[in-house]
């Protein structure tokens, strides 16, 4: 692979990674906050 | 035409239903301005999503993934992280602790009363009176373009038409009104944003073999393209390359840096009343952006495949060139009339709950901000909503007069414009307002000044795309840019933040701390 591919590769994993991160966060602090 | 009145009619009925429970629920000042800060997670996260995802997002940035490539994935990754974790944990609740402590009501008022200065309120809501227009005029750009080219009007007649429904909504009810609408307008959106990228990858034959496809198209990339560093639907630009340096600094990282100084969006951190509220509402903001950008630039790069199996043409081509039409004219084409009908009104969505948040920014910038800090030296008057429509009203003939006069295929451009101006001048005073309490007024105030100068000096005489229309540079050196090969194609926020985070930094540890008493009541929650 080259490294441009790499990139583009990130880009596409990244995405609906951190997705996945931001509903863990939520769910991880449901009920902290108040 | 029928189905276009029908499905309109319908969308406008319940738009105007919920406008008005908000408009009756709106007593207060408070109640105006920030929903009386007790906004349901759901509701704050459809709201802050369509309001940050609009038209711009879907037809010009869709545009520019149709002639980019996936290298825009990069985009919708730094929505989601930078746009949403980042902008909600990072900023997001110092904002709601910071502007409940100090009863700051806009973004400007948080920034002016942290910093106990009337000037960096005042000038803040001068940058946003004047400049957020290039930023509304690019929604409705982009709506009247897919107007243009579906119902075969003039794109000034639709630009007008829609611009005068989008007033009427505005100017009637406060917050309440918008949050409510938005989240109808925002649900509306996700699920044919959903259907649309179902029914894309489908008709491509599936993602392996939509992707494995584009990739064959990399021969037929126009040789001017290729000359500058396009690689491919699915490969990165060349390094270095003016593609490359356009795609990064401007479309990725203007937009995905740019988000945090967004005064419209910042704003809706203020109408929570706990955190519990904003922790709530981020995996609903991150997959309503995932399943609106990430699928509208997918679905902006298959285009070319379908163009191709259809027409024997890439999408720029069959557009002449103009990257706002790609989206309007693929759905035009490719679907039934019915389905183009339920789009437009989606579109409509998009358009009028971002344009209306931006609206209502602009409103109280100009009452808020500029008349009753700036103007009046801080003295309430009772005709704050009055001068709130105002500025509503002078936003729209802002907004009438750049999107009559701006040229075609701008709409990626405008937005990036106004995103790296926010970035460039709020950031640094924004977070360490809110992070760092030896953070000055002094510094705050030359930051501000020196990110909006330096990123105005970097447009008009270096960033060819927009130095070569104004012309500035072209009458006083005879040149269109003063800077060759890279200087010419760099986004001026990559010069003008950083220079504004040194100066807040330096000036910061040798002027004067703001007042200890100011710095009590902003860190009281915190």
């Amino acid at each position: 692979l080259a490294f441009t591919d790499i990139l583009i590769f990130l880009g596409y994993v990244l995405t609906p990674i951190s997705t996945f991160f931001c509903i863990l966060y939520g769910i991880l602090n449901w009920n902290k906050g108040v | 035409m029928l189905y276009l009145i029908t499905f309109t009619l319908i969308y406008l009925a319940i738009t105007i239903y919920l406008s008005y429970l908000g408009f009756r629920k709106t007593i207060s000042v408070s109640d105006y301005l920030l929903a009386g800060r007790q906004v349901h997670p759901v509701i704050m996260s459809l709201s802050y999503g369509s309001t940050y995802i609009s038209t711009s997002a879907i037809i010009g940035f869709g545009g520019i993934s149709a002639l980019y490539g996936f290298t825009m994935s990069w985009l919708a990754f730094l929505n989601i992280f930078v746009g949403v974790w980042l902008a909600f944990v990072l900023f997001g609740k110092r904002t709601r602790k910071m502007g409940k402590a100090l009863d700051a009501h806009t973004f400007p008022e948080l920034l002016g009363r942290r910093y106990n200065s009337r000037f960096i309120q005042g000038f803040s809501g001068f940058i946003i009176l004047f400049f957020m227009p290039f930023y509304t005029s690019a929604i409705l750009i982009s709506i009247s373009r897919f107007i243009e080219v579906y119902l075969k009007v003039p794109f000034t007649t639709a630009f007008l038409v829609f611009l005068l429904i989008n007033a009427c909504y505005v100017i009637w009810g406060g917050l309440k009104g918008v949050l409510y609408t938005s989240v109808f307008q925002g649900a509306i959106m996700v699920v044919v944003m959903v259907v649309v990228g179902i029914t894309t990858y489908a008709s491509a034959g599936g993602v392996i073999n939509a992707h494995r496809e584009l990739m064959s198209l990399t021969e037929i990339i126009p040789k001017e393209l290729i000359i500058n560093g396009h690689r491919g639907f699915i490969s990165f630009p060349e390094m270095g390359s003016p593609v490359w340096w356009t795609v990064i600094t401007t479309f990725i990282l203007g937009v995905g840096i740019g988000v945090l100084g967004q005064p419209q969006l910042n704003v809706r951190f203020m109408t929570l009343k706990s955190d519990r509220e904003l922790n709530r509402s981020i995996p609903f903001t991150a997959l309503y952006i995932l399943l609106t950008t990430g699928i509208a630039f997918a679905v902006g790069v298959i285009t070319n495949l379908m163009f191709y199996k259809h027409l024997k043409i890439l999408s720029i081509e069959a557009v002449a060139g103009n990257v706002d039409k790609i989206i309007p004219l693929y759905i035009d084409k490719f679907y039934p009339q019915w389905f183009v009908a339920i789009f437009l009104v989606t579109l409509m969505a998009a358009a009028m709950s971002a344009n209306s948040a931006q609206f209502h920014a602009l409103g109280a910038s100009l009452s808020r901000d500029i008349f009753e800090q700036a103007l009046l030296k801080g003295k309430s008057v009772a005709e704050t909503t009055i001068i709130t429509r105002v500025g509503i009203v002078f936003s729209i003939f802002a907004t009438l007069i750049l999107g009559l006069t701006m040229p075609e295929g701008t709409v990626a451009k405008a937005t990036a414009f106004f995103f790296g101006l926010c970035g460039s001048t709020f950031v640094p005073t924004y977070f360490f307002g809110l992070y760092w309490k030896r953070a000055t007024k002094t510094a705050a105030k030359a930051s501000i000044l020196t990110g909006f100068f330096s990123f105005l000096f970097w447009t008009i005489f270096f960033h060819e795309s927009e130095s070569k229309l104004l012309g500035i540079c072209r009458l006083l050196f005879g040149k269109d840019t003063l800077g060759g090969h890279p200087f010419n194609v760099i986004d001026p926020q990559i010069f003008a933040l950083p220079v504004s985070c040194i100066v807040f930094v330096v000036l910061s540890f040798f002027t004067k701390p703001v007042d200890e008493g100011v710095l009590k009541k902003a860190f009281r929650h915190i």
